[in-house]
């Protein structure tokens, strides 16, 4: 119980805030945090600490969850539920609202391989294998997102 | 050739000794490469910052513990008197529950009324404080140690569990209970 107590401890806030820039969306980012740990600990929790896992698990939840959303409403891409969300989200920081909105102006696999970086301590062979690409790809496409965000934030400003 | 992926590789400590020595050399011939840096930088200590509002945990406000150091008579003397008292309430009768006062806290900016309703309180509902205008309730209630279950109440009718505590049991309301656990340690 104490191991489990001091895992969700040490990763709650960092997987919460890599759903967070994911989706923009407190409660569904409080659901898919729930959801993965319940899921870890249920399913590999015997297998020792695996951060990796842990978000694999969550980035499954969310992907899943927008591909039912897509079934079921057509006029509800992500970008929308992305865009919509920020702004309304009493949680977030008044400061970060704004970067939280230049997330959603990403594409979906650049703002996945910066959300997971930033998260915590993933390493780029961690997020290579969590997304499934190399990491001499993750190498060249994060830096090149930390670029485009950083023209995203000075054209915001 | 200047290599602008060691910029977030030294960003991200992914950088190997011989990266480390390109880089290096890079930030100091290169100005531009140099500003690079220094603004990705900035640009990573506001991406890194926290997302949400701080969330106060729940805090157990302890009474200071003095030292007693036994090799001082006078404390010594104290403590054996203490040890006496202890053991003539425990001849009188058994000894009390320890009671330890827990803050209860929840962030809810948005409604009027919050109240907080658990085993401890035999499910009677008890009002929350405002915290100014922080958008935080919060009381503080006497409660024994063990295992306990309590939910919050918003507006006198939605219930929501704390959302700091992992576990939970499904109550007979068809919502969720939070358990929280006071043990020795907490």
């Amino acid at each position: 119980m104490d191991d489990y107590k001091s895992f969700y401890q040490a990763w709650f806030d960092k997987l919460f805030s890599y759903v967070m820039r994911m989706t923009g969306d407190y409660d569904l980012s409080g659901d898919i945090v729930q959801e993965s740990f319940t899921r870890y600990f249920q399913h590999y929790g015997r297998d020792g600490r695996n951060q990796a896992l842990l978000y694999t698990i969550a980035r499954n939840f969310l992907y899943d969850h927008w591909r039912k959303l897509k079934h079921r409403e057509a006029v509800d891409t992500v970008d929308d539920i992305y865009s919509r969300n920020p702004e309304d989200v009493v949680m977030v920081r008044e400061e970060y609202k704004r970067v939280i909105a230049a997330f959603g102006k990403l594409e979906d696999h650049e703002r996945d391989i910066l959300s997971l970086v930033l998260s915590g301590d993933l390493s780029y062979r961690d997020v290579a294998t969590i997304v499934g690409t190399s990491e001499a790809n993750i190498k060249v496409k994060i830096h090149r997102t930390r670029l485009k965000l950083k023209k995203i934030l000075q054209e915001d400003q | 050739m200047m290599n602008r992926y060691l910029i977030s590789m030294f960003i991200d400590d992914e950088l190997g000794l011989d990266d480390k020595i390109a880089f290096v050399r890079n930030v100091h011939e290169h100005e531009q490469y140099k500003n690079e840096t220094v603004e990705l930088l900035e640009q990573e200590k506001i991406l890194r910052s926290d997302v949400m509002e701080p969330f106060p945990q729940p805090e157990i406000i302890r009474k200071k513990r003095k030292v007693i150091r036994l090799f001082r008579p006078a404390a010594f003397v104290a403590a054996a008197a203490v040890l006496v008292m202890f053991a003539l309430l425990f001849l009188k009768g058994p000894v009390e529950q320890t009671m330890i006062p827990y803050r209860f806290v929840i962030y809810q900016p948005d409604v009027a009324r919050a109240e907080i309703t658990g085993s401890f309180t035999d499910w009677n509902s008890v009002l929350m404080q405002k915290v100014g205008s922080s958008g935080y309730w919060a009381i503080t209630l006497d409660i024994p140690r063990g295992e306990h279950r309590f939910t919050y109440i918003l507006e006198g009718e939605k219930r929501i569990p704390d959302p700091t505590i992992m576990t939970r049991e499904r109550d007979d309301f068809g919502g969720e209970n939070s358990i929280l656990s006071l043990t020795r340690e907490t």
